[in-house]
């Protein structure tokens, strides 16, 4: 047992465990990169859930165009990674704190993300 | 509508997938193959197949499509709550556009803000109008509309609630009526800070404010008898003082928050994150008394930590560990009873539980439906339980305590009250109904849940 465990640390990594997510960073309207194309409805849904995390990397999220990262997670395949955002996986919400998205909006994000929309 | 542990990818995640096919079933189609967009609260434990959604951009966009359709809703924010207010098989409504500070005024310090706003958006807006919230909860991706519906609220014996803060708010009625609330609406502004979205659909809400501020933010650990007993002194000594009474261990970890004009930093480091399972390096089947003497080493050997920063940034957080939570509000007369009948109980029956309590005040308030309204002082205790663990053993044996001393339920938390026990426990119940009624007499907003509550 290791004596300079922390009980803060402790504690918080139960409760409080916190993403350090800066709420200006988050206020971020996104630019569309060169071939990623998504509608403006879908990008708006996007920018009000998806980028609070997938932006900055908050919590462990995969980073949008991170094509490494995203490369292993789309071998899941098309209904696995839905099944994921609609479910919850790890920190991740289920629907990905998007209230308003249907299925073919979260499919239409995970492409814009994963870089192949 | 559905109760269901969350997935992760762990050890557990086995155990929770198992656990919640035994109980509640697997979503039988592929998620290509669905045609309904299934809907989650943010710990997974409660679920829904909404027949659509209603993504309003515009006050005047709900306004036409209240008038125009006459089927079941059910406002949603940010799907926080861990009781069944949002699951319909209805249309959802979401706000989620609705959302920054419209306006705001420096000489009263108020601000009117999009409902859907989330509180982890407000903080800098507001800064840079030269306002700071006066309290704020723990959970920052709560929308305004969302987090006053259900009375939810901070830390401190001086601080109300949001609710409590409210000084006006706009509702569009299920039949698309515009009605713009506030202290001259007596009992209706009463009813309508804390509705628990069974009035209406909330678009806009007008907030009390004052002049930005800087808070100091210090935590410590010291032995839960000492802190309770000197709660009344730390709680009027601190702008904001609350403690985590540690699950099998004679400590609690303290939390005390202070206005400051030091410049912002960390002035004593944090301590490092450690993970869950260190927390368990006994075993899950260690006996009690293992566990408490391995958390009080824990404890002794826990350091302070000192933070300073705006208010907005110390008093919110983002939390990405989820779990599901049960808090009830006791009269202050007798909480501190509550908390150690809580803590001999799971430590007596070896409940299998991590998660430390959390015990604070909150100001009286007049909201009808505030877990504080009254005269009397409360203080709120709440239980936790990872959102891949099911709640429910351990919630079911934890409430009856809560009931004992006199608890009213948080009403975005788990709880399992009916009616008659609710119209016990908030006196104004009763005229709530009434509003509620005259305001939606067809119960459009009425789900399962809320038809169990209101008895409608």
């Amino acid at each position: 047992m290791k004596k300079k465990i922390l009980l803060l640390a402790v504690v918080f990594s139960l409760l409080l465990l916190n993403c350090a997510a800066d709420p200006e960073q988050q206020a971020v309207t996104y630019v569309e990169k060169d071939g990623n194309e998504i509608n403006e409805k879908v990008l708006g849904k996007w920018n009000r859930s998806c980028a609070l995390c997938h932006i900055n990397g908050e919590a462990g999220a995969p980073i949008i165009g991170d094509t490494t990262s995203w490369s292993e997670i789309t071998l899941k395949g098309e209904d696995a990674l839905i099944r994921s955002v609609l479910e919850g996986l790890n920190s991740m919400p289920p629907l990905g704190y998007c209230m308003s998205c249907e299925l073919e909006d979260f499919k239409s994000m995970v492409k814009f993300m994963v870089g192949s929309g | 509508m559905h109760t269901n542990p969350r997935k992760k990818l762990s050890r557990r995640s086995f155990l929770a997938s198992s656990l919640r096919a035994a109980l509640f079933g697997t979503y039988a189609l592929s998620a290509s193959a669905r045609t309904k967009t299934p809907w989650s609260n943010w710990s997974g434990g409660l679920s829904c197949s909404p027949k659509g959604r209603y993504d309003i951009a515009a006050e005047d966009q709900l306004i036409d499509l209240l008038r125009e359709t006459s089927g079941p809703i059910r406002p949603v924010g940010s799907g926080h709550s861990f009781s069944p207010l949002v699951p319909t098989d209805g249309h959802l409504i979401v706000i989620d556009q609705l959302s920054g500070v419209f306006d705001h005024d420096s000489q009263s310090m108020q601000a009117t803000v999009g409902a859907g706003t989330r509180l982890g958006d407000l903080g800098a807006p507001l800064f840079e109008v030269g306002q700071g919230m006066l309290n704020l909860p723990d959970i920052d991706r709560q929308t305004v509309a969302g987090a006053t519906a259900t009375g939810t609220h901070g830390t401190g014996m001086n601080f109300k609630s949001l609710s409590g803060y409210i000084t006006g708010l706009r509702i569009i009625t299920a039949s698309g009526e515009v009605k713009d609330i506030d202290a001259s609406h007596g009992d209706l502004f009463d009813a309508a800070r804390v509705n628990l979205g069974a009035l209406g659909i909330v678009t806009q809400i007008r907030m009390q404010n004052r002049k930005s501020f800087k808070l100091k933010k210090r935590e410590w650990t010291a032995p839960t008898e000492e802190l309770l007993r000197d709660f009344d002194t730390l709680a009027e000594s601190h702008r904001q003082f609350e403690i985590f009474p540690l699950v099998y261990s004679d400590y609690s970890l303290a939390l005390a928050i202070d206005e400051t004009e030091q410049p912002i930093g960390q002035t004593i480091a944090p301590a490092q994150e450690v993970e869950l399972a260190d927390l368990r390096p006994l075993g899950v089947d260690a006996k009690p008394a293992e566990k408490l003497a391995m958390n009080n080493r824990l404890a002794e050997n826990a350091q302070v930590s000192e933070e300073i920063d705006l208010s907005y940034k110390i008093l919110t957080n983002v939390r990405s560990n989820p779990f599901n939570e049960m808090e009830y509000s006791v009269p202050a007369s007798n909480s501190a009873e509550c908390v150690r009948e809580i803590l001999k109980t799971i430590y007596d029956e070896a409940i299998d539980v991590d998660f430390p309590l959390e015990y604070r005040y909150v100001s009286p308030e007049d909201p009808w439906l505030s877990m504080a309204y009254g005269e009397e002082p409360h203080a709120t205790i709440s239980i936790h339980r990872s959102a891949f663990e099911d709640y429910r053993p351990y919630f079911n044996r934890i409430e009856p305590i809560f009931r004992k001393y006199g608890g009213r339920p948080h009403w975005g938390k788990v709880h399992s009250l009916g009616h008659d026990e609710l119209n016990e426990l908030y006196p104004k119940f009763r005229d709530f109904k009434e509003i509620r009624k005259a305001l939606d007499p067809h119960g459009r907003l009425l789900n399962e849940h809320l038809k169990k509550i209101f008895a409608a």
